[in-house]
């Protein structure tokens, strides 16, 4: 009976000692690494790639027409489908990374159109008649404008990256990562193991946000 | 001498200058005056080049600085960077001459949110003139600023010996002036 509950509801004392035992393996560390590699370089991308489509739709109506029903078909479309696509056409180890730049994508790609849409009129006709170039006015008016914008949609895709690309690690485990150990740690009914291996993503999720919260801060700080 | 030549401008329907034509001589300060909503503002807008008329021209104006009716500050901007970032960098030894124009000497580095409403007006003022130009065009530059100092400032402008055109409801202000052109209401036209 005890070994029943075990196995649904691990004690703290259990998880606690699991991932005790987990810490002293090199493999743990490895895995936390190369997870936390993944779902950065994919949030990198989505974040470029969302930023890029956000200021092309912007300006341009062939783009707009061409890229604005694609990035909102990526946002309705269910993480397993992309995980299972994408798994045709992209080796193991890349899933997670690709997954997590989908996902990241639509996210930015929206908080930064919100905020172009949204920049002031009346900031841009002064920047026209004071004959600032493309780039003064990027730099001095939409980039400013946009980093409430960008900064809320990038604390949201982070929350995003990590939980998409910890699944797509779970479904598609490659050799070192978190999700293929929370996968194996199931298989074996680790559930001490699968509950520790949580706590991990957890902690660095939340740790990684109060960083990124930090030095988000910080550089608006001035303003 | 800028000439206005046979200009129509509308909103929409609204119909601001209808066949109006105008000379203004390129020197000294000149000063527009009339109600509210009678033109003057999209006329100097025209001036400036903001609004294309639907058809005659302005000739004679050359590159021109535009002080709009609103400050238009950078919110996100000291008061120094505002001045710096009309300045070409070759000229950018110019700022503090800049901030003693608009007696604004020692407020280098605060934001707008921090500037009561005649310092930023003054701000805005002495960011127009740092961006010079063959005229400076002036939508209500002294709104907000006490008497006094409106008065010190219009003399600065005019040891700039930059021909200045201007749009005020203050008499002081159009008493300062060369010339002064009043218009009596919508459309403006040429009578």
């Amino acid at each position: 009976m005890l070994v029943d509950l075990e196995l649904l509801l691990p004690t703290p004392v259990a998880v606690g000692r699991s991932l005790a035992a987990l810490a002293g393996t090199a493999e743990f560390w490895l895995s936390a690494l190369y997870t936390l590699l993944r779902v950065l370089m994919g949030l990198a991308g989505g974040v470029l790639l969302g930023g890029t489509l956000a200021f092309l739709t912007h300006f341009l109506p062939w783009a707009d027409l061409l890229f604005s029903p694609a990035v909102r078909v990526v946002r309705a479309t269910p993480v397993v489908s992309f995980i299972l696509l994408v798994y045709l056409w992209v080796t193991r180890a890349n899933i997670p990374g690709v997954i997590a730049a989908l996902m990241v994508l639509p996210v930015i790609w929206g908080s930064v159109s919100t905020g172009l849409a949204s920049v002031d009129a009346q900031l841009l006709e002064f920047a026209h008649a004071y004959r600032f170039s493309r780039l003064k006015t990027l730099r001095l008016i939409y980039l400013p404008s946009l980093r409430p914008h960008f900064t809320g949609g990038l604390l949201t895709a982070f929350g995003l990256a990590w939980k998409s690309g910890v699944a797509a690690e779970v479904i598609c485990p490659p050799k070192l990562a978190i999700g293929s150990r929370i996968q194996q740690a199931r298989l074996a009914l680790e559930t001490p193991e699968l509950f520790a291996w949580t706590l991990v993503i957890i902690a660095l999720s939340l740790g990684l946000e109060a960083l990124l919260r930090r030095g988000l801060h910080r550089k608006g700080g001035a303003a | 001498m800028i000439r206005v030549d046979n200009v129509c401008l509308s909103y929409g329907e609204k119909k601001v200058l209808d066949h109006f034509s105008l000379e203004i001589p390129k020197e000294g300060i000149t000063g527009f005056s009339g109600p509210s909503g009678c033109g003057k503002t999209s006329l100097l807008r025209l001036l400036a080049g903001l609004e294309k008329p639907g058809s005659g021209g302005v000739t004679g104006l050359g590159q021109a600085a535009f002080l709009f009716q609103e400050n238009r500050l950078l919110p996100w901007r000291t008061v120094e960077q505002q001045i710096f970032d009309v300045l070409p960098a070759a000229r950018r030894h110019e700022a503090e001459r800049w901030l003693a124009f608009a007696e604004l000497e020692g407020e280098g580095s605060a934001y707008p949110s921090a500037l009561s409403g005649g310092m930023a007006r003054r701000l805005a003022l002495a960011r127009c003139a740092a961006l010079g130009g063959e005229v400076l065009l002036l939508d209500e530059p002294f709104a907000g600023v006490d008497k006094e100092r409106a008065m010190r400032l219009m003399e600065r402008l005019r040891q700039l010996g930059t021909p200045v055109i201007l749009v005020s409801h203050e008499t002081d202000v159009l008493e300062k002036c060369d010339r002064v052109y009043t218009f009596d209401g919508i459309p403006l036209r040429t009578v």
